[in-house]
């Protein structure tokens, strides 16, 4: 090989090594295991919704709004569904204090045993607010993986994020999108 | 009370008045790009204000096809069904109070859903634990509805079309479908579990089993039947045909007791409108048991005497003032309002100038009271407001004022099969007290907070307004009224300036919820008074979603203002 011709191929492999490290892999891939415990972090609507995608990708999964620790028994993915709701977190008898601190220490139980978290927004845009962004800040970075719905993102407040902790984000128009989604980064 | 969905008919006619000059054509402007921003739709002969663009064009373009108010309220509601199901349609029920160019008369149509024969005053209490289920969304919940016999006799006596003319758009749409807007997309997650639950899956309220994104389109093909039967058959296809075998059949099925005979014996009341004079105007409004008009008037009457503008606009004193005046208020909605068709109430008590004395003396200056002596406010009745409003003024100056609903957002989530609209949940107004004034009993009908008015100065009518919101109705309204009165704000100035909101309970103050536009240094000085301050967002449908006309004889121009907290709309010409 030429030095010429070296030098070229050096070069796409440095790009493209140097590209795999900035931008965190977009092509699905099974980054998760079955059985899933899917819970909210913000008591919004979007945790039911996320317990139907699941249904309709055959994932085995059970929804429990208010997850603690031993609701992680057997599970082998924690789904954090984001989302903030004054009308939910009233109606789950919770202030946002007591939210957050569920989800903290959920998400300690979650890191002492190894289970990954995938972390959804399904919301879209109307659902960012002041509350659901605190959430977002605190929470997304103990993610494995994450899936918005595009509307949410227009900002780019995930993409940010999951930049900065080298961390996939999928993003789909709309939720329903999300089936072939998860069917493609479970494993069967 | 549960918060209604109200859909405000507000249609002015300054026609009469401005006929006689030549008049530059109306160009209409845009509405500014942020929609938050003050903004009236400008007409002179008619306008229509509505919770949905689409229901207000139905509105308008009925007056132009030469309806009058009352077709183009009828026409406008029977659009929000189609288009803002959640919040209104014929599973439900409302108050219309109009103004008789003609006559000069002011009536009240009350077609608010009524109780059933089986109903009991303990109904609920002796649910237990799952009692606020059985309120809200299983059979128990839903009241026999009145939104169509109401409409019906509205039309026969006051309007120039049928039914079918008036229901022909809302059956296009529903054929045709429309794009929904964020507001549906939101309220449609909120309440997906009880429409999961209730409607099922399959059902045309979730987009393939999912909620509803921005811009989905949502098509009804049920409804469309459905209108299209009640079009060829008048309302008898409803209260008594095939369509009411499947209303009891869904109301069984989710543990009910409406009967064949609750719907066939549905009749709806014209009644006279109770009324009060707030510094040179005179105030109509619906009367119990929509509880509304009631408690706007007393407010006013309370905050007559204050030095309202010196305090400034949403000063810490005007807010504290308020409030204060707002806790003793409902301190007593429990203890008297009720239906009195079933019990007499005393309403020149309540607004006489003596019981407005007694709560301003209860009113201390620097501090809040503390304590409000009768208050037995149901907790589990603060709920959203889930209402519509709709304001209408026609070319010969009859008006509208229609507020309608099906109490929480999509109501029941029950929809009778086949029939694509949803019942109310409406029964869940009823106190859980059985010795309640307010209490469930067979055919009573459950205290409303809606509010829907028309403002008279000189004799001549000068404003119509309306608003859902639940308990937040009459605040709203009167804050309304205020910043129009003592602050000469435009209308839609005066709908979109911040609110605020509190009541009592057991005697005990509630928080003071606020829209955080209120400056902080207020807010502050609340808090020193001893309020506890609850921020909602900065346009929070909590207040409410008000829609207005207001004429300006010397302008000779109409205006219309719609709440952007909603989807609201004018559509005028």
């Amino acid at each position: 090989m030429t030095d010429r011709r070296t030098s070229i191929v050096r070069l796409v492999v440095f790009s493209v090594a140097t590209l795999a490290a900035r931008v965190p892999a977009q092509s699905p891939q099974a980054l998760f295991e079955p059985p899933l415990l899917i819970t909210s972090a913000g008591q919004s609507a979007e945790a039911v919704i996320a317990a139907n995608l699941a249904k309709r990708a055959e994932l085995p999964a059970t929804l429990v709004k208010l997850a603690t620790d031993k609701d992680l028994r057997d599970r082998r993915t924690l789904v954090l569904v984001i989302g903030a709701s004054m009308k939910g977190l009233g109606a789950a008898g919770v202030d946002t204090a007591k939210e957050t601190g569920r989800v903290r220490d959920l998400l300690a139980e979650a890191k002492r045993t190894a289970t990954p978290v995938l972390a959804m927004h399904l919301g879209g845009a109307e659902r960012r607010g002041e509350l659901t962004d605190e959430l977002i800040s605190e929470f997304l970075p103990a993610a494995k993986a994450v899936l918005v719905v595009k509307a949410g993102n227009k900002d780019g407040l995930f993409t940010k994020i999951c930049a900065a902790h080298a961390i996939p984000l999928f993003e789909v128009e709309k939720s329903l999108d999300a089936v072939e989604l998860l069917k493609s980064i479970f494993k069967k | 009370m549960r918060p209604a969905g109200l859909a405000s008919v507000l249609a002015l006619i300054l026609l009469a008045a401005v006929a006689c000059r030549p008049q530059p054509p109306v160009r209409l402007a845009q509405p500014p790009a942020d929609r938050h921003a003050p903004f009236n739709y400008v007409g002179t002969k008619a306008m229509v204000v509505a919770a949905h663009p689409l229901a207000a064009e139905a509105g308008r373009d009925m007056l132009k096809r030469g309806g009058n108010a009352v077709d183009a309220a009828v026409t406008t509601a029977f659009t929000l069904n189609a288009v803002e199901p959640f919040a209104s349609g014929i599973g439900g029920g409302g108050f219309m109070v109009l103004y008789l160019a003609k006559t000069k008369k002011v009536t009240v149509v009350n077609f608010r859903e009524q109780a059933p024969a089986a109903a009991t005053p303990t109904m609920f209490r002796e649910k237990g634990d799952a009692m606020d289920e059985w309120r809200t969304a299983r059979g128990t919940a839903v009241g026999v509805p009145g939104m169509l016999a109401g409409w019906a006799y509205a039309l026969r006596k006051y309007g120039t079309k049928t039914l079918a003319e008036t229901a022909a758009r809302a059956i296009e749409i529903a054929e045709r479908g429309f794009p929904v807007s964020s507001t549906f997309s939101a309220i449609n997650k909120d309440e997906y579990e009880k429409l999961l639950r209730n409607a099922g899956e399959a059902t045309c309220y979730l987009n393939q089993g999912i909620p509803y994104e921005p811009g989905d389109v949502l098509r009804n093909p049920d409804l469309a039947r459905t209108l299209k039967s009640i079009a060829a058959g008048d309302i008898d296809a409803f209260y008594k045909g095939d369509i009411a075998r499947k209303i009891v059949a869904a109301v069984h099925d989710k543990g009910g007791v409406m009967s064949l005979a609750d719907l066939e014996n549905f009749r709806p009341l014209e009644v006279e409108p109770v009324l009060g004079i707030y510094k040179g105007l005179t105030i109509y409004a619906a009367p119990p048991p929509a509880a509304g008009g009631l408690h706007i008037l007393q407010l006013l009457n309370i905050a007559e005497p204050w030095p309202l503008k010196a305090w400034g606009h949403n000063s810490a004193p005007y807010i504290h003032h308020l409030s204060e005046a707002l806790r003793f208020l409902f301190a007593d909605k429990d203890r008297y309002d009720a239906d009195p068709g079933f019990t007499p109430m005393t309403l020149g008590s309540l607004l006489s100038a003596e019981y407005a004395a007694r709560v301003r003396n209860g009113i201390r200056p620097d501090r809040i009271a503390g304590s409000y002596p009768f208050s037995r406010l149901d907790r589990l009745q603060d709920r959203e407001g889930n209402t519509t409003h709709v304001g209408v003024i026609d070319p010969d100056g009859n008006i509208v004022a229609l507020t309608q609903s099906i109490n929480d957002f999509f109501g029941t989530g029950i929809v009778p099969e086949g029939t694509g609209f949803l019942l109310n949940d409406h029964m869940a107004d009823f106190s859980t007290d059985p010795a309640s004034l307010n209490a469930p009993n067979p055919g009573r009908r459950p205290v409303s907070n809606m509010g829907p008015l028309i403002v008279l100065k000189d004799g001549r009518p000068v404003l119509t307004l309306g608003s859902p919101g639940g308990t937040r109705i009459f605040p709203t309204l009167s804050q309304i009224i205020l910043n129009l009165v003592e602050f000469g704000m435009s209308l839609d100035e005066a709908i979109e300036a911040p609110r605020f909101f509190t009541s009592s309970a057991n005697g005990r103050p509630g928080v003071l919820a606020v829209e955080p536009r209120i400056s902080e240094s207020v807010l502050k000085a609340l808090e020193q008074m001893g309020h506890t301050i609850s921020l909602k967002e900065p346009y929070d449908k909590y207040f409410g979603g008000a829609q207005g006309v207001m004429i300006l004889r010397d302008k000779h121009v109409i205006h219309g203002g719609a709440d952007s907290r909603r989807d609201g709309v004018g559509a005028g010409y």
